[in-house]
């Protein structure tokens, strides 16, 4: 990820979010029709729990020999006429692809990787002409914006507001019609198509065992960038990778249910190498980049191996109670919601990015959700003492918890603080005009709990 | 059959008529209950907090006051999932503890699971003639699966009329220290949930844990709302 | 050190976790499950994915079939694969006013088979190669696939095992393109192709 950054102040960018109207409602929308979608089609599928398992262990068996199945990944894809390229961190990564795609026109289809590491930028610097091919990702290209969903990156934006966006680009007024700007984006983006020298997608998984690159997408936008340009080059993370072929048929089955509520996405793309002879189309050259850019140290560290597990499908983000309030960009960060909170501080420090795993009620569900079993409120709770210590606590909070360790440590103490609790609560009533920080918080939306006349152990009866 | 209260902090001082209703009720089905005097509080406040170094005493000093019991029943399922599933983690650099801790979890059970699962009876002999919405609490829903035990309880208490409540399984926004340091987002939950409450028309929401109930309540309070907060304990007592 | 050197050494440092189970290839079958009658399941299937199925009583009619759905949907040109399967439809298509080209951008529609298809999902598999290029099923606004029935299997977990080799580009499509970013609002035909249709026959 590039650099740390300004601490991330979650609690002021989601009072923001709460703030947009408009948003709230897309939000509450778009996340309730992913869970129902997705809900629909899981049910369909009996063995799902016993797929999440098995997903969960190849992912965990992956890890932990991923030396050698990237070996064996890079071998496959030699043998078939490919080029495999390493790169420790995004600056190498973006370099290897900028001197590659050096001044040529380049097609993208959405990556979460590239985002990572702004490879747009990086392709500018090196006189490239870059289109975004993705519709959402387009779209977000000519307003100049971040994505705020792993799936649905425009969510944010009303049609109204993407009707002049691309009315703009297409230089004719657009209607604010989902179908119509759809059409006007394909005509304009098959052009860029049609046109481009190299194609840049990321992988949703790799395959060892045959030096297969897999990609999974509904638009046709991937398909094109792997087609009809000469090039194509594909960033991938290393835990992309999967051992065998077969393997797919457990994620392939997982990740469509749970990103987009489909059965399977329109299409799937299963790429071994560049054209072979006698193919009229197909990209003649074929570039595998192979990124750490702060892998290995997740892939080192026991407790957090597992979040390197994760498929992008966004299922965590469409159940957790955070983010559909919150938003994406309220993460500041490529990767929002709770895979977010784990990924975020452990690539971008705990100090910049300590507010993630705290902004967090613990309701664990994500971790039902997710396809191949990631048990995110475990790590999210494992990262908070971390942050504790890296970055220490506001200095009421530390009072607090000393103060309420402290008093729990006797029976006898807690009986007085519980006394001076419920006879000050007596004398504030339930709606205090003014309380200290932290408990004012409390105050602005709840009443306090009602003044219980005795404590529980006064009264017991043996 | 003899069990060891463990009553929780917030019940033992704020709401002790839901611990009153917790040993009333298990008395009444033929449980020798015990208080041991020892007990405090579980540590999950520091713990969820990242405050590990504050939690670990505490987490001690339960285990040790409740070390003799054949089982422990609390009417939380936070507390109980926070001794079940989370001292082994907080207490894993000592193994000594870890395994003593392990010990008293296996014998920790939340009440109603307690009820159901151990008791082996559903029907309590109760009686609450109210319409109720029941809020399945998360630390219990998802760390302890207590999907049905509740439900079966409260299905059986008699004239009770048992309301749907929309998007139960949504997290009510309390959250320990979340509940403070992102009050915003606490509250808009707690709005979503009230909403949610007022619609299935019931007199009362219940719940597992006071932790969520009275952050409910306060909601409900503040809105003007007659609908009452009552944990769980106190309807399966009511005759 | 080169990248590569960095990496690997990394992850051979960070070591092999103990405990994790190996998972043997065969096995991730059998949790996939088989569907009674495939052919009707991949039918009822692909149509819900917004895939137009026509069953092909008699292969002699295909051509004809072909025809027809290329005059209702106005398609004037078409690209079309070289294959055994498909000579019939392209002798006919060259009789009939149906331009047949070899540049996909130029054509209204394009015409392909399917080497194996996924009841479950209701997918097509097809692979690229000589005569087959990966354009004609992608370019043109309407895809046509002509199915043998006998090549369609249950799941996905049935699928892979039946592969013999791959090609550089193998391609799975359920349905036409589509999005849904623009506030949510499903569209059909985005970058690929706006209809699919799929012709099963009995050889």
């Amino acid at each position: 990820m590039s650099g740390p950054g300004a601490p991330i102040d979650f609690a002021a960018n989601a009072r923001a979010a709460l703030g947009d109207p408009f948003l709230q409602r897309a939000l509450r929308t778009t996340l309730e029709r992913f869970r129902e979608l997705q809900a629909a089609v899981i049910a369909e599928v009996p063995q799902w729990q016993a797929l999440r398992t098995q997903a969960h262990a190849i992912k965990l068996h992956t890890l932990g020999r991923l030396d050698r199945y990237l070996e064996e990944l890079e071998a496959q894809v030699s043998a078939r006429g490919g080029h495999v390229h390493w790169a420790r961190d995004g600056a190498e990564a973006a370099r290897i692809i900028a001197r590659l795609a050096r001044g040529r026109r380049v097609v993208k289809s959405k990556s979460m990787t590239s985002e990572e590491i702004r490879l747009n930028e990086a392709l500018a610097r090196a006189g490239c002409e870059v289109t975004e091919t993705d519709l959402g990702e387009y779209l977000l290209q000519l307003a100049g914006e971040a994505p705020s969903h792993l799936i649905a990156p425009i969510v944010h934006r009303s049609k109204e507001s993407i009707a002049e966006l691309l009315s703009a680009a297409a230089g004719t007024p657009l209607p604010a019609e989902p179908e119509r700007l759809t059409a006007a984006a394909r005509i304009l983006l098959r052009r860029r198509f049609l046109a481009a020298e190299v194609g840049i997608t990321g992988a949703n998984f790799a395959v060892a065992e045959t030096g297969t690159v897999v990609l999974v997408e509904n638009e046709g936008n991937i398909r094109l960038t792997t087609t009809i340009p000469r090039v194509h080059i594909a960033l991938m993370g290393i835990e992309k990778v999967v051992p065998r072929l077969g393997d797919l048929a457990v994620f392939l089955t997982l990740l469509p249910r749970a990103a987009t509520g489909q059965r399977m996405s329109s299409y799937v793309s299963l790429i071994t190498g560049p054209r072979r002879p006698g193919e009229a189309d197909g990209p003649e050259e074929f570039h595998l980049v192979l990124m750490d850019n702060g892998r290995t140290a997740i892939h080192a560290d026991a407790v957090m191996r597992e979040a390197l597990a994760c498929i992008r499908c966004g299922a965590c983000l469409d159940v957790c109670p955070v983010f559909e309030r919150a938003g994406g960009h309220a993460y500041e960060s490529v990767y929002p919601g709770p895979i977010g909170a784990v990924l975020t501080p452990l690539f971008r420090g705990l100090v910049t990015a300590g507010d993630l795993p705290f902004a967090s009620s613990l309701c664990g569900a994500c971790g039902e959700v997710c396809p191949v079993k990631i048990d995110l409120p475990r790590l999210l709770l494992e990262l908070r003492p971390r942050v504790v210590r890296a970055r220490g606590a506001a200095r009421w909070e530390r009072m607090f918890l000393r103060g309420w360790s402290w008093v729990m440590r006797s029976p006898a103490a807690l009986v007085s603080a519980g006394r001076l609790v419920r006879f000050t609560r007596r004398l504030l009533g339930p709606r205090p005009r003014w309380l200290p920080y932290p408990f004012s918080q409390w105050a602005a939306s709840r009443d306090l709990p009602p003044a219980a006349p005795f404590a529980f152990r006064e009264r017991w009866r043996r | 059959m003899r069990v060891a209260l463990f009553v929780t902090c917030l019940v033992d001082q704020l709401f002790p008529h839901t611990g009153q209703a917790a040993s009333d009720l298990l008395r009444r089905l033929g449980v020798a209950v015990e208080f041991p005097p020892a007990q405090t509080c579980c540590g999950q406040v520091a713990f969820n907090d990242g405050f590990w170094d504050e939690a670990r005493p505490l987490a001690r000093a339960l285990v040790e006051a409740f070390d003799h019991a054949d089982a422990v029943v609390a009417p939380s399922g936070s507390c109980a999932a926070m001794v079940r599933e989370f001292y082994p983690v907080l207490l894993r650099d000592d193994p000594g503890w870890a395994a003593r801790a392990r010990q008293v979890g296996r014998r920790t059970y939340e009440l109603t699971e307690f009820l159901v699962d151990v008791l082996g009876v559903d029907e309590v002999g109760a009686r609450f003639p109210y319409r109720v919405a029941y809020h399945p609490s998360c630390h219990g829903l998802r760390a302890l699966g207590l999907r049905e035990q509740p439900l079966r309880l409260l299905r059986h208490v008699r004239e009770l009329d048992l309301r749907t409540l929309q998007g139960a399984e949504e997290c009510c926004g309390f959250g320990g220290m979340f509940a403070v340091k992102f009050a915003a987002l606490s509250a808009a939950m707690l709005e979503t949930k009230i909403a949610a409450i007022e619609e299935s028309a019931a007199e009362f929401v219940t719940a597992t844990d006071v932790s969520c109930l009275m952050h409910i309540d306060g909601g409900l309070r503040r809105r003007g709302s007659s609908v009452r907060a009552v944990h769980i304990a106190e309807i399966l007592a009511a005759q | 050190m080169s990248a590569r050197d960095d990496i690997l050494g990394r992850l051979r440092r960070a070591g092999f976790t103990a405990g994790v189970p190996q998972v043997p290839a065969g096995e991730a079958g059998a949790v996939g499950g088989t569907v009674p009658a495939p052919v009707d399941r991949f039918i009822e299937r692909a149509r819900a994915a917004g895939v137009e199925v026509t069953r092909v009583a008699e292969f002699a009619t295909l051509a004809e079939q072909v025809r027809e759905t290329l005059a209702a949907a106005g398609a004037r040109t078409a690209v079309i694969w070289e294959s055994e399967l498909l000579r019939p439809v392209e002798d006919a298509l060259r009789r009939s006013d149906v331009r047949i080209t070899d540049d996909p951008s130029q054509a209204d529609a394009g015409i392909t088979m399917a080497e194996a298809a996924v009841a479950e999902t209701g997918t097509l598999v097809l692979g690229a190669g000589p005569g087959r290029a990966r354009g004609v099923s992608l370019i043109p606004p309407l895809h046509i696939a002509v199915l043998p029935e006998d090549l369609i299997v249950s799941t996905l977990f049935d699928l892979f095992p039946r592969l013999e080799g791959l090609p550089s580009a193998l391609s799975f499509i359920t349905g036409p393109s589509r999005t849904a970013d623009i506030e949510h609002t499903p569209v059909r035909g985005a970058h690929g192709p706006i209809a699919v249709s799929v012709f099963l026959v009995r050889i």
